[in-house]
């Protein structure tokens, strides 16, 4: 691990959990805004769109340290023809400026409805290409243990697992200032918190559950791919053995048990405070799963050849 | 591929003393821990115990000196973000060090391990085949100093009528991926790349 290595999973895990968390505040706005009506749909999803800037801001910056020379970074996006590092800034960039534009828009209410709803989707729909490129990237038929199905499906596993996680600590955080601004405001914003919250444990589980059974089958077919894959696969589970564990055990915490908590704690209300604090937990303890995840990732790749 | 100039390596008689390495260093004046041309010492095999005593059974090993291959299908070119590798009509894969943006992802594409990454220029660098030499006329740095004769250039298809077509012995991976652009004399105890029994003995410092 060096810095590079940091520079690159900074990059990847808040491009994923940007992704994930556009898609999550459009699935939660769209079924507030059924329920309650667009006002209060907003309420629960402005402030947490806002805090997606700093982070897409921030994985950027972080992209440009794994450069040698980063004042050519403009250059990496003149082979978009066969490149898929090309195609991932390309993407990359798209997203950016759609979520910016978006979550400004949004938090001015300027612009009609339908605009802003389009440019939502555009940067969502793009957001999945851009996840789609940036696994690619590292499908080379020279690095057996990241040329595998696995790859696309636990980038996206992370994608939608942190995306899920991070919003849910964006509405919990949310409801508390809410509540803090004014008390009685909170019923409606209440109801729509606690309900995000059980579908986010829903689906923090159900993600949590296809990582864990994704892994062994990837550790296999990797092993018995080739002697790279299988000098990748003793890494991973010799030399980086402990990371494996550990990755494997706070994903189980905190998806698996924190997240039946939460779904507990959100079927009724008075369980608030409980809610917010389980959220927390959850997301710092799954986030460091998945870097976990990537550190490993970075770590135990196997190239063929001299 | 016509037209496509290629290296010639006589694996059968290598002695692995690293005179085309160093010249290749010294020609372009290569940083600690950057090389463009190495030379693998690749053995194994087993010892047999005859009456208590070690004997030599099936022990082997031979050197395989190896860089850029200018392959006919470089995947680092492919891979390369900003467009920054190129290669010519001759078939030279050249990376422009203004256009290089130091992301290192030729590293992880190529499976000879050719593009390495200058500290001091902060860019991806590799064997040029000596192009300035070639446009000259002359053969690159690492054949001419060559001892053994073993190492030399020419047409890919030329080559190929003459020696053969092997390119693919351990410790090289296969040339299903890039089709390299070199033509290999093996050594008489060569193993298949991806079925080798034996390891490299190098140390790691050296390649």
């Amino acid at each position: 691990m060096n810095a590079r290595d940091w520079a690159l999973i900074t990059f990847t895990i808040l491009v994923q959990m940007s992704v994930g968390s556009i898609w999550v505040l459009g699935v939660a706005h769209f079924f507030a805004a059924r329920k309650y009506g667009n006002e209060e749909a907003d309420r629960l999803s402005d402030r947490a769109l806002l805090a997606l800037v700093p982070v897409i801001v921030l994985a950027f910056i972080a992209s440009l340290l794994h450069l040698g020379n980063p004042f050519n970074a403009y250059r990496a996006v003149t082979n978009l023809g066969s490149s898929w590092l090309s195609r991932e800034i390309f993407f990359g960039v798209i997203f950016a400026v759609l979520a910016f534009v978006f979550a400004f828009l949004q938090w001015r209410k300027f612009g009609p409805f339908v605009l802003r709803n389009v440019i939502a989707w555009l940067a969502a729909l793009d957001g999945l290409v851009l996840v789609f490129s940036m696994s690619h990237i590292y499908m080379l038929p020279a690095e057996p243990a990241w040329n595998t199905w696995a790859t696309p499906v636990s980038f996206f596993a992370t994608t939608f697992l942190l995306g899920a996680l991070a919003m849910g600590v964006a509405f919990v955080a949310n409801y508390a200032y809410l509540q803090r601004k004014q008390a009685d405001c909170a019923e409606a914003q209440c109801t729509l918190m606690r309900e995000a919250m059980r579908w986010i444990a829903v689906a923090a589980v159900l993600l949590v559950g296809m990582e864990l059974v994704v892994l062994p089958m990837y550790l296999v077919t990797v092993a018995g791919g080739s002697a790279a894959g299988l000098a990748s696969v003793k890494l991973m589970a010799g030399t980086y053995g402990w990371v494996l564990a550990l990755r494997v055990l706070l994903a189980f915490i905190g998806a698996g048990v924190f997240a039946m908590f939460l779904y507990r704690n959100a079927m009724s209300e008075g369980h608030e405070k409980m809610l917010g604090s389980l959220t927390y937990a959850a997301f710092i303890v799954v986030l460091v799963a998945e870097v976990l995840g990537r550190v490993l990732f970075y770590a135990s790749h196997v190239r063929i050849g001299i | 591929m016509a037209n496509q100039k290629a290296f010639y390596f006589d694996a059968s008689s290598c002695i692995g003393c690293k005179a085309c390495q160093n010249a290749c260093k010294d020609k372009y004046d290569l940083p600690l821990g950057v090389r463009w041309r190495r030379v693998f010492e690749y053995g194994g095999g087993n010892w047999l115990f005859i009456d208590g005593v070690e004997s030599p059974n099936n022990v082997f090993k031979y050197f395989v000196s190896t860089a850029c291959q200018h392959c006919a299908n470089p995947v680092c070119r492919d891979v390369c973000p900003a467009a920054a590798i190129t290669k010519r009509a001759d078939g030279i894969v050249l990376i422009d060090p203004e256009k290089c943006i130091g992301c290192r992802y030729c590293q992880w594409a190529c499976p000879y391990g050719a593009p390495q990454f200058n500290e001091e220029t902060k860019v991806m660098t590799k064997c040029t085949f000596c192009a300035d030499l070639q446009d000259q006329g002359l053969k690159p740095a690492c054949v001419d100093a060559c001892v053994m004769r073993c190492l030399d250039i020419g047409d890919y298809d030329e080559l190929r009528n003459r020696y053969g077509s092997v390119a693919d012995i351990e410790p090289l991976p296969t040339g299903n991926i890039t089709h390299p652009s070199l033509v290999i004399t093996p050594h008489k105890h060569a193993e298949p790349s991806g079925q080798g029994t034996g390891s490299i003995l190098s140390l790691p410092e050296e390649v």
